[in-house]
């Protein structure tokens, strides 16, 4: 047994790398003081460890899906995948740490720290492989999440966001567990393997107790994705957040959760019956609540960020949507909407983080004229936002393109054409910030400091994949093909 | 020469322009100036070519132009280009009227390089509309030609530009949407046909009515499935023509665009509308053409009397030549509710014909606004705002008098043809109609000979005294288009030759249905 679980830790290693780096940075930093040459180094410590726990999942990709530690958690490609977009994520929200003066200026390495927990955490959610593990996935998501939203703890509303946080969040994970103890009275297991099968095997009453289980078992799920009735955190949050604690909450919880969910629909819901029915038939009505609120609420915002909120909010509605047709047209779908996602969010903030830093707050005017002050990022943010808005060729559109063809290749045409008006309504308010950069004359010739060179460069690179995979996606696709590869 | 990769010419060389000015340092606005034409004009010599290269016999898609690469195998996406008479009818013409606008936009002075780039990227999405016979590949051109007319009228446009650019955009692209939506259910359905057998963007091979018995389920109950498809598409290009009701976008469109722009948007975004019907509604779904052949008629009788209305009503200058588009457009929409050869026939020449036309009445509007830097007929507080422009502007007056006769269909110039064969060829279904649709060009001869009287007649008024006639730059860029509508005026067959077989094609087969 012992020996086994030695075995089993050789697919672990990414987890194990990301926890050692986050004690290691507990341990430089009680060696470093405030310096600014200190913080360098912390954060060059973190991203090493990022970029190892990156290069180990990479070698893992190609791997045999494994089921370790007793059946609790899962390595195959799609996991692995979802870990690699997580991962860039967290790389990409740790480097904009460190560039951003959001954050309060006496917290050293806590964000860091903080951001390696919070992904330990979705690795182990894109990996559970029963309850307790996805139960413990989550709590250890969310905890640390409520303590990176109030990370400016002298920032009120850096404080409101994190206590909002907490209660949402307790309340929610509560009633997930009340859930999944339900489930688990039922069914007898906490295992998923075989939890599909026994799933079709339960008598009327039992399908009566498992249905509304279920559901509270969703409000769990549903709150870490942000997704309509659970949103109503994520607009405050988000906007009371520090910038880089933002971009991280839009990317990395978001996709741990959808990579749950999809793992849930597959390995519970595949069969046919009234069971799958209503789950499935929750996810339709969810996925096209959540795009249409998000959107529709994004329309009136003031704030960038809040706006961006918002659309991350339609966007997880979108990816649901894929979630709804249980195949791998639809998981291939997820994926792909995951990694463009990705680079869109990425993007999109790191431009309003810079903008934010020079002027202390992130309204609309504060883009007008960008084009004429900084062309190139002027240029790639309207790449971003045509992008995010699914406007060709693009891989915003590829995405959502994807998730079109796999719903209507289940005839399911309701939802693909409210999926498609939600583009239209998305688009207005994207074009809101194009027109600011381009149409506005610019207000000021400031200089922003935080579009040097190297950060030019960098947003150019986050924002290349999204014209590559927007014309040669046939490439990505096989990789993406690999990563659908399941353990039923 | 350059047989088989003619048509990748015709699409690349307005983008390798594209690169070309984008490599320009600021400062050089006159090299900048020259790289656009010359590279119009390069792309121009190929059209001229495959106007010469064309086989004139043949209906179906030409085999010696065609292109075909796998892009996308995943999804069987492929990139396919060939063209028929229909098509490459209007790349000519596209070739043609880009050339003339790149004369038109020499004195653009505000971002000449985004300018003229974004205008080089209009003509590759443009072509590339006209060239792909592949469904995805069409959609995404007709998307992405989206992007640079928002940034032309958006930031060269009037004072109102920002909402007409915004407004433009929206509205097509929700057209767009419906026609996405339409293109991926056809392309799983296309399995589902014995004929076909795999799933395809092909449009060729989802083309010839193999959907007519097909159901769908929509919304808990079950649907004939090219008749939904069918809307599903026509709103996408209806917006696009636009055919009322969905046309509120175009006159802010055209009034806010600069000269340019608008003669582009009129002589060939306008276009893509129509040739929509032509390639896509119509050949894949002909029952359903057949079917709602009524409604596309009276639809189509609405824009030429309501545009023609409304082109009355105007007091500016530029809303008024974009009204009548609307109503032009409207006598396109009766020919192809004809569907006999002589009204399709009038349709596809009247597409080619208003391109022109159209493309002369707003050029005229952008030469006397650059003199007047106002486009009003009559001001708001009541006066003329031109008057006399005959005596002070002769050659300006003989020019705007060939293109608007040309408009309201006077014989002996390219309208009437047109027309008349639109009229022959739908008189026989829709009689009333017919009737009807002639107090249209009425009401276009009313209100075009109407705005002539106040804007030409009369004494001069004392602001139009300091107006110079047209120069020799103008004079220029007009002179193509005013022998193009004189001589086909007269003498359409090269035209009617050019796209006969491929018309005859499409009639025969919708005429199956």
């Amino acid at each position: 047994m012992a020996l086994n679980y030695l075995a089993n830790i050789g697919r672990f290693i990414p987890e194990l790398l990301a926890c050692v780096t986050m004690l290691g940075l507990i341990l430089i930093e009680a060696t470093y003081g405030e310096r600014d040459k200190d913080k360098k180094i912390l954060s060059a410590a973190s991203d090493l460890g990022l970029v190892m726990v990156l290069g180990s999942l990479i070698v893992q990709f190609n791997d045999t899906p494994t089921a370790i530690f007793s059946n609790a958690v899962v390595i195959d490609p799609f996991s692995t995948f979802m870990k690699i977009i997580m991962t860039l994520g967290t790389l990409g929200a740790v480097y904009l740490n460190g560039q951003s003066r959001d954050v309060h200026q006496g917290v050293k390495a806590e964000y860091n720290i903080l951001a390696l927990g919070v992904l330990v955490g979705a690795m182990l959610l894109a990996s559970a492989n029963n309850m307790l593990i996805l139960y413990i996935g989550i709590e250890i998501l969310s905890i640390l999440s409520y303590v990176m939203a109030s990370l400016n703890k002298i920032d009120d509303r850096s404080s409101e966001a994190g206590l909002k946080y907490v209660l949402y969040g307790g309340v929610s994970a509560g009633i997930m567990l009340f859930g999944i103890s339900h489930i688990f009275g039922v069914l007898g297991t906490i295992q998923f393997t075989g939890m599909g099968a026994l799933l079709q095997s339960l008598s009327d009453s039992q399908v009566a107790i498992i249905i509304p289980s279920f559901l509270l078992f969703f409000a769990g799920i549903g709150y870490k994705i942000a997704c309509v009735p659970f949103h109503m955190w994520s607009p405050d949050v988000y906007e009371g957040s520090p910038l880089p604690v933002t971009t991280f909450f839009a990317i990395v919880p978001k996709l741990a959760g959808m990579a749950l969910i999809v793992r849930i629909s597959f390995v519970f819901f595949s069969h046919d019956g009234l069971l799958s029915q209503s789950w499935l038939g929750l996810l339709v009505i969810v996925s096209a609540l959540t795009m249409t609120v998000g959107n529709v609420s994004a329309l009136k915002q003031k704030s960038i960020k809040r706006m961006l909120a918002y659309s991350s909010i339609s966007h997880a509605g979108f990816m649901l949507a894929g979630a709804v047709v249980v195949d791998s047209v639809g998981v291939r779908a997820i994926a792909f909407y995951g990694v463009t996602y990705l680079f869109m969010t990425l993007a999109a903030f790191y431009i309003v983080s810079f903008v934010q830093d020079k002027y202390g707050n992130d309204h609309f005017e504060r883009f007008n004229g960008l084009m004429y002050r900084y062309p190139l990022m002027a240029v790639l943010m309207c790449l971003v936002m045509f992008s995010l808005a699914g406007v060709p060729p693009l891989a915003g559109f590829v995405a959502k393109f994807n998730i079109l063809s796999a719903l209507i290749g289940h005839g399911n045409y309701t939802l693909a054409i409210v999926a498609g008006l939600n583009s239209v309504v998305s688009l207005y308010y994207y074009l809101k910030i194009v027109r600011l950069m381009v149409f506005k004359d610019a207000e000021s010739n400031e200089k922003i400091e935080g579009f040097g060179f190297v950060n030019q460069g960098i947003i150019a690179a986050l924002s290349l994949p999204i014209l590559v995979l927007g014309i040669f996606w046939n490439q990505i696709f096989q990789v993406v093909d690999k990563a659908v590869l399941f353990i039923q | 020469m350059f047989g088989a990769n003619l048509l990748n010419w015709i699409l690349w060389l307005p983008f390798v322009g594209v690169i070309a000015i984008l490599c320009i340092p600021k400062g050089k606005e006159n090299v900048i100036r020259w790289t656009a034409l010359i590279s119009t004009l390069v792309t121009m010599v190929f059209c001229a070519v495959l106007y010469c290269k064309f086989d004139r016999s043949l209906g179906g898609m030409q085999s010696q132009f065609e292109i075909i690469a796998p892009w996308i195998p995943s999804f069987n996406i492929n990139y396919f280009l060939s063209v028929d008479g229909i098509s490459a009818l209007m790349i000519i013409l596209t070739g043609m009227l880009f050339v003339i606008c790149i004369g038109c936009s020499w004195k653009i002075e505000k971002m000449v390089k985004g300018y003229f780039a974004l205008f080089l990227f209009l003509e590759f999405t443009v072509m590339g509309v006209f060239m792909s016979l592949d469904f995805f590949l069409f959609y995404v051109f007709w998307e992405v030609m989206l992007l640079p007319m928002f940034f032309l009228i958006g930031i060269w446009g009037g004072e109102n530009r920002e909402y007409a650019a915004v407004k433009f955009f929206l509205y097509t692209f929700f057209g767009s949407i419906l026609m996405l939506v339409g293109i991926v259910g056809l392309y799983y359905m296309s399995a589902e046909v014995p004929s076909i057998g795999a799933h395809t963007f092909d449009i060729l091979d989802l083309s010839g009515g193999k959907f007519s018995d097909m159901t769908v389920n929509l919304f808990g109950s079950e649907w004939n499935f090219s008749h939904v498809f069918f809307w599903a598409m026509f709103i996408g290009f209806a917006i696009k023509v636009p055919v009322f009701p969905f046309h509120t976008w175009l006159p802010h469109a055209h009034v806010q665009a600069p000269t340019a722009v608008s003669v582009i948007l009129a002589g060939v975004l306008l276009k893509m509308g129509t040739y929509g019907f032509l390639r896509i509604a119509y050949p894949i779904f002909p029952q359903a053409a057949n079917h709602f052949a009524d409604w596309i008629a009276v639809l189509g009788l609405i824009n030429v009397i309501y545009g023609a209305l409304c082109a009355m009503a105007q007091t500016d200058l530029k809303r008024l030549v974009a009204y009548s588009s609307v109503s032009h457009m409207g006598f396109v929409m009766l020919g192809f509710a004809a569907m006999t050869t002589a009204g399709m026939n009038g349709a596809v020449l009247q597409m080619f014909n208003h391109g022109t036309s159209a493309a002369m009445m707003f050029l005229m509007v952008g030469v006397v606004y650059e003199r007047s830097h106002h486009r009003w007929i009559v001001k708001p507080d009541g006066s003329l705002g031109f008057g006399g422009l005959y005596q002070q502007m002769p050659k300006y007056a003989i020019v705007f008098i060939i293109s608007m006769f040309a408009s309201l269909g006077l014989p002996g110039l390219s309208g009437f043809i047109s027309e008349a064969l639109i009229f022959i060829g739908i008189y026989k279904a829709y009689t009333t109609i017919t009737v009807l649709a002639l107090f249209g060009l009425l009401i276009g001869a009313a209100y075009l000979l109407w705005m002539f009287k106040r804007m030409f007649f009369g004494e001069v008024n004392e602001d139009c005294k300091s107006y110079s006639d047209m120069n020799t730059r103008e004079l220029v860029y007009m002179a193509p288009l005013c022998i193009l509508v004189i001589l086909f005026g007269i003498w359409p067959a090269p035209l009617l030759d050019f796209m006969r077989a491929s018309v005859g094609n499409l009639v025969t087969l919708l005429g199956n249905y």
